[in-house]
């Protein structure tokens, strides 16, 4: 080379290089790369200087090395269970596949793992047509929808500090009044849907204890968080339908009425409405009610 | 002026703050039951910025009774995308809520077109990257409305277009930006064994009036060269250049990182307090060895890896260089 690369074109070649996959000298090769700065590996002497024990490949494969082992690394921490489920060199496997469909362009390593999920799915092993019955496949997806979900609600919005609504303040409200509530529920509380209780096998993998077997089973879960720790809990499918007509901000003789109706006409006794308010509001999944004056 | 007197004077307006520790979560719990005798805590800032949970409400308990200073991994100041004002705004809302003592970063570039490698790589000591990294600076340093902190990084690499040694860049970016330095001396050891220059040298060289702060940490021999991992105690060449600093610039905040393997919280803590027994030993002929398996020469070239004793050498191609910085989620 006869001048030196400006900035822009060195830090784009460096990128090329260090991110490649299959290795520096891969990189070095690349098209990204030699779009930068034309040099073969064998002359790569004339950008990156070998040092007395190093050449400059080996240099700059620290750089190459670091940067998947610290993003798998990162993974590794954010998905426990599906890097015990898979073993180590799958898991990797996956990531370097996310990577290079999704780098990571956010300031933060908390964001790293926001659509690893999706490239699970995306780069899943196809069903044969008609076959919708869950498979090991669907179980890993949904382990990892999980267990990034545990991410975000341990530390996105959350209601620690303030107080809840108690049962008692809900059985103060007048009966006339009581159906047309609308009940806020907390910006931690998120209801998911899964095919397999994958929640007890995160729960095994983080504390060491033996897995179930992945026997698909319709789950139904609340995730919440309460004094900093992300909680969950198995609901069943009324409960769900409820809970999520309350969220959207449904008032509860129209969350009571839809539940019903997605029941196929199934009504709950009033026994047992009391018992699940009475739950959710211990759990601390409702922050406040509005009555009907109240709302404008 | 004498040491004495600029040990005294806060540099760029920054306080003394004594021996500080990285924040680092698995030492929350202790920290808010024990409160420990620290004198002050450096949390990655990348960490709390979005934070709406814990991290959040443990830093802002520890930020009540403790001084902070921000530190982070993200700002790219060497990149040649542009700045990231998005970024800088909750880094400005981060520091109006925990008010840092000052704010921190490193002098590399993290990623380019918009990808982010999350390493700290370095920049090409040249004219152009002085310049370019210079205005960026006083751009940051007017948004956030006060002087940038930049630390010298590790590095593995050379350009072959550099035209400078880290250390007269460094010093040329503090005096046309009025910026601070946070002096590495354990980076400044990692690079001088990877490209073999005199790290006694280096730090007789930057401005010692701009530095505000020093770092410890410990890293990993790989035999012909060094990573800074930031998992295990500062090594005896690392202390003899802490000897150093501490004699050209009168004293400053020292702060220990420790961030893989980490201990119990007391050891990390024990380790910072190494420091203040080494300026106890600072004779009126500073950085002599205490280190009986090195030689003087071995320390002054940097060549320390090869000295090492084998059992210290560490082969796997694995190791990862800081920063590598993730809070897991807490489940019931």
């Amino acid at each position: 080379m006869n001048n030196s690369p400006h900035l822009d074109v060195l830090q784009r070649w460096m990128m090329s290089v260090i991110r490649h996959p299959e290795g520096i000298e891969a990189g070095i090769n690349s098209p990204e790369a030699q779009q930068e700065i034309s040099v073969p590996p064998e002359q790569v002497g004339q950008v990156i200087l070998p040092s007395v024990d190093c050449t400059s490949v080996q240099r700059l494969t620290v750089y190459g090395n670091a940067y998947f082992a610290r993003l798998i690394e990162c993974l590794e921490g954010e998905f426990p269970a599906v890097r015990f489920l898979v073993g180590k060199d799958a898991f990797a496997g996956f990531v370097l596949t996310y990577l290079k469909e999704t780098p990571p362009s956010s300031y933060t390593l908390a964001d790293l793992g926001r659509r690893f999920p999706d490239s699970l799915n995306a780069n899943r092993p196809p069903k044969e047509e008609g076959d919708t019955t869950p498979d090991w496949a669907d179980f890993l997806i949904e382990v990892a929808r999980l267990e990034r979900l545990y991410s975000e609600v341990f530390d996105g919005p959350g209601d620690e500090g303030t107080a809840k609504l108690s049962a008692e303040a809900l059985l103060a409200i007048p009966q006339e009044q009581l159906l047309n509530i609308r009940i806020e529920v907390t910006p931690s509380l998120k209801l998911v849907h899964l095919q397999f209780p994958v929640h007890e096998t995160i729960t095994a993998v983080r504390k060491g204890k033996p897995l179930p077997s992945p026997i698909p089973q319709e789950t139904f879960l609340a995730v919440h968080r309460r004094e900093f720790v992300v909680r969950r809990t198995v609901i069943d499918k009324p409960q769900f339908i409820l809970l999520q007509q309350l969220q959207q901000g449904t008032s509860l003789i129209d969350a009571l009425s839809a539940t019903i109706e997605e029941m196929g006409g199934e009504s709950f006794s009033p026994t047992m409405l009391q018992t699940w308010f009475r739950n959710w509001t211990a759990y601390g999944y409702f922050t406040n009610v509005h009555l009907p004056e109240s709302r404008a | 002026m004498e040491r004495a007197d600029l040990a005294k004077q806060s540099k760029l307006g920054m306080p003394h703050l004594g021996m500080g520790v990285g924040l680092r979560s698995v030492h929350y719990s202790h920290i808010l039951n024990e409160s420990p005798a620290v004198d002050w805590f450096e949390i990655i800032s990348e960490n709390y910025m979005d934070s709406q949970g814990r991290p959040r409400y443990v830093l802002e308990q520890i930020a009540e009774r403790y001084p902070i200073v921000m530190h982070g991994v993200s700002l790219s100041i060497g990149s040649s995308d542009e700045l990231d004002f998005d970024y800088l705004q909750k880094l400005k809302a981060l520091a109006n809520t925990v008010h840092p003592h000052w704010i921190s970063d490193h002098l590399c570039w993290t990623g380019i077109a918009g990808i982010n490698s999350h390493d700290l790589l370095p920049v090409p000591l040249t004219e152009e990257t002085l310049k370019h990294v210079v205005k960026r600076i006083s751009i940051v340093q007017d948004f956030l409305e006060r002087p940038l902190v930049l630390e010298n990084p590790s590095s593995y690499v050379t350009f072959a277009c550099s035209t400078m040694p880290e250390w007269e860049f460094l010093s040329r970016m503090a005096e046309e930006t009025g910026c601070g330095l946070l002096l590495d001396v354990n980076n400044v050891y990692v690079s001088s064994v990877n490209h073999n220059f005199d790290p006694r040298e280096y730090i007789s060289k930057v401005p010692h009036d701009r530095i505000v702060q020093i770092h410890l940490a410990g890293h990993t021999n790989m035999g012909t060269y060094c990573i800074d991992t930031h998992d295990g105690p500062v090594i005896d060449p690392v202390w003899d250049l802490y000897r150093l600093a501490h004699h050209f610039t009168g004293g400053t905040s020292t702060l220990l990182e420790w961030d893989a393997k980490i201990p119990e919280f007391p050891i990390v803590h024990a380790e910072v307090l190494k420091a203040r027994e080494q300026i106890e030993r600072i004779s009126p002929q500073p950085c002599a060895s205490t280190s009986d398996q090195h030689t003087q020469s071995e320390q002054t070239t940097g060549t320390i890896a090869h000295s090492l004793p084998p059992e210290s050498v560490t082969s796997s191609a694995t190791l990862i260089p800081q920063p590598a910085v993730f809070v897991s989620a807490e489940v019931e």
